[in-house]
């Protein structure tokens, strides 16, 4: 009969480049009876049997040849929710200290094991996580689905019972409180932490803390003196170089980002911020070394993005290398998996082949670039998108691009900005003054007479016009929470409607995901509980 | 590149082999062999932290960790590679304790190595709390410290050639990089039933 374990059911992934490793830990793994046991080469491997069928635990080697690293496996895992909070990652390593940063605590593995180990050792450590994990379970639960307040509540249960996953429930509550913007009681709660002993995570959730409630100079502070304590806490780097940045000063950010790369020389997040600081400050010789390194490092893995190539190729063109653009997008065009359709790498082509003197090129980029769906282009990829235009003399479209982005973000100065900038660096500074302005003044008009309609009693009138621009902004949360309770509205008074209900579910669901304590929602909250109180009783 | 970097990649290496050898070796229930394999591991891993303790590289990461399972897998460790009887006290072990995990066990694990070879029958391994410290204890019934590690002044250990005088300035930088509310770390050496090392960490 098979061995009985807390763990023979699990479901195991060993992610190791050499060959010898992965059996060795494989015969380990099947020691302790467990018998579904997969195993994988390279990250590209791993991804490919993740995708097959989910696991329940991950072995992941640390050095994984070829540029990668178990760390960047980790992070793209998590940032991509490709695992949930309920998978245990174990990162095995020979030596802890040189590979072992602490970036955010979500891109934290589980633990370390150290080789050697035998296959003793590494029994108790699964019986100890997997008890942590089922400990924890209810919270991660609560975590992945983003329901804040049930995580606080979770949590506080632990907290009550003191028992060894104590500190674990204070981290996490600390999160949470974070996550849902509950400024003041976040701050109290991790001074209140910090009263008891000095702990780097709770500084850190402290400057967050900070940060919201717009105390951006205290949370510096803070951060300067939490760098000096821990060294190695490269999140406390990345929130700092953030805040410079926030507040205009981009040397000083890039300054920081620097000290966080010689903390952790490999980490492909860093180098792409400092190329994003970078590129808004115009530095593009910097733009250019900070994404080299990536593509070099990710060229021919899973872990390459698409809007690094473009990126990069901008940066080219802009310091007067239009033909090495062109190479890199190309490249980037014909490798690239889903790269063909992708809006920023084509707008950016658009613009290389028009700089570099290939006219039709030019054009048929432009094509597929226009071909995406405008409410799904990102900032970056709408920007590219009217620069293209512009320089292509279709000014209508580049106009029509930039309005629905001002439209769709009505509060974000900078992005105004950027867009203001394009508009005069690419040869319509008359329109540079008006457009962001017009554009702000129109969304408004449009709101304020649907809200207009909706006090006179035509409710329907107005969750079309809501509805609509609803659909074309899917950012701006004014008018996605007033299309909500205007649909909503309707409902009640007008009769249910499943089409209408559907719609209004995913305005607030959208709402509720983009910012979880907008202050319509509690109104929408509560039309929702009368239209299901008197729709029940009509029943 | 940096002699450090190549050493680095020179450990993750041979760790590899050894990692490779100590599971064949506990497949096949060789004792002499695991116990080889996992020492030599642990010297090549004390030698790169004694070079980063001398650049001033070695950095504690300090969190809540459970002394009680620290102790429980360095035991059950041990006992796979020695006839010697290994026995855990964690009778007055607390639940939490703020500490590196990894230095720690290093440093633990360290002191059980010099226990195995001086124990005549036995070695205990505790961890208990003592007036506001931790106080992890490794104790064997062997001859004792010799009078000249007992009258060191620390971080001047006399180096034996089995790499003991390593091990005790180790322990030292450890201990004093785990430090609050102005008190630090320290290792206390003793000659009771036999040598008994002690690694206190305050509260």
């Amino acid at each position: 009969m098979a061995q009985q374990t807390p763990y023979s059911d699990k479901r195991f992934l060993i992610l190791d480049d050499q060959a010898e490793m992965r059996s060795s830990l494989r015969s380990q793994v099947g020691s302790l009876g467990c018998e579904q046991v997969t195993t994988a080469a390279s990250v590209r491997d791993a991804l490919q049997k993740l995708s097959v069928s989910s696991v329940d635990v991950i072995l992941c080697d640390f050095y994984l040849g070829g540029g990668t690293d178990g760390q960047q496996f980790l992070e793209y895992l998590r940032t991509r929710r490709i695992i949930g909070r309920g998978v245990l990652f174990i990162m095995v390593t020979a030596e802890k200290g040189y590979e072992s940063v602490v970036t955010a605590a979500e891109c934290l593995p589980d633990d370390y094991l150290l080789k050697p180990f035998t296959a003793d050792t590494l029994r108790q450590r699964l019986e100890r996580l997997l008890e942590r994990k089922r400990r924890l379970a209810r919270i991660d639960q609560f975590q992945d689905a983003g329901n804040w307040s049930g995580t606080v509540s979770a949590c506080d249960e632990i907290i009550a019972a003191r028992d060894r996953y104590l500190v674990d429930a204070l981290r996490i509550k600390g999160n949470a409180l974070v996550q849902s913007r509950q400024v003041d009681t976040a701050i109290a709660f991790y001074r209140q932490v910090l009263s008891m002993r000095s702990l780097p995570w709770a500084k850190l959730g402290l400057a967050r803390a900070l940060q919201q409630q717009g105390g951006a100079d205290a949370a510096k502070q803070l951060l300067a003196e939490l760098i000096t304590e821990a060294p190695k806490l490269t999140a406390a780097y990345d929130l700092l170089g953030k805040l410079h940045q926030d507040s205009g000063d981009s040397d000083a950010a890039i300054e920081i980002l620097d000290k966080a790369c010689l903390v952790s020389p490999n980490s492909l997040a860093r180098q792409r911020s400092i190329a994003a600081v970078a590129e808004q400050k115009g530095d593009f010789a910097r733009v250019e070394q900070a994404l080299g390194q990536v593509i070099r490092k990710t060229r021919h893995s899973p872990l390459r993005e698409t809007a690094d190539f473009a990126r990069l190729g901008n940066a080219y063109c802009e310091i007067g290398e239009a033909g090495k653009a062109v190479g890199l997008l190309e490249e980037a065009r014909a490798t690239g998996k889903d790269a063909a359709a992708d809006p920023l790498l084509a707008a950016v082509e658009a613009i290389a082949q028009r700089k570099a003197g290939n006219a039709e090129k030019a054009a048929a980029a432009l094509e597929r670039a226009l071909q995406a769906d405008p409410a799904a282009l990102t900032d970056d990829a709408a920007l590219n998108l009217a620069r293209a235009c512009l320089l292509a003399g279709r000014q209508d479209s580049a106009q029509s691009i930039l309005r629905r982005l001002v439209q769709g973000n009505p509060e974000a100065k900078q992005l105004h900005a950027r867009i203001t900038a394009v508009l005069r660096d690419n040869g319509a500074p008359e329109l540079a003054e008006q457009l962001v302005a017009d554009s702000i003044r129109e969304i408004v008009q449009l709101n304020n007479e649907a809200v207009r309609r909706a006090k006179a009693g035509d409710v329907a009138a107005a969750g079309e016009m809501l509805c609509e621009a609803a659909h074309r902004l899917p950012t701006n949360l004014q008018i996605m929470a007033n299309a909500a309770l205007v649909v909503y509205l309707d409902i009640l008074r007008n009769g249910l409607d499943s089409e209408k209900l559907r719609s209004a579910q995913g305005f607030q669901q959208a709402v509720q995901a983009q910012q979880p304590d907008h202050p319509k929602l509690a109104e929408i909250a509560s039309l929702v509980e009368q239209i299901r109180s008197k729709y029940a009783r009509s029943e | 590149m940096q002699f450090v970097d190549l050493a680095a990649l020179t450990v993750h290496g041979v760790k590899n082999r050894l990692a490779i050898l100590a599971a064949r070796a506990e497949a096949r229930g060789d004792r002499e062999t695991l116990r080889d394999a996992l020492e030599a591991a642990a010297t090549l891993s004390r030698l790169l932290a004694c070079y980063k303790a001398e650049k001033g590289q070695l950095a504690a990461d300090i969190g809540a960790c459970t002394p009680v399972d620290l102790v429980g897998e360095l035991v059950a460790e041990v006992r796979q590679q020695t006839a010697l009887t290994i026995s855990a006290d964690l009778e007055r072990a607390p639940e939490l304790w703020f500490y590196d995990e990894h230095l720690i066990r290093m440093v633990v694990r360290d002191a059980i190595y010099n226990a195995l070879r001086y124990a005549r029958r036995q070695v205990v391994i505790g961890a208990r709390t003592r007036a506001g410290w931790l106080d992890f204890g490794v104790c064997d019934d062997g001859p004792g410290y010799p009078p000249q590690v007992l009258a060191r002044a620390a971080g001047s250990w006399p180096l034996s050639r089995e790499g003991t005088g390593l091990g005790l300035y180790l322990a030292d930088c450890v201990a004093a990089l785990h430090c609050n509310n102005g008190r630090c770390g320290r290792v206390e050496l003793a000659n009771t039933s036999g040598a008994a090392f002690h690694l206190l960490l305050p509260e």
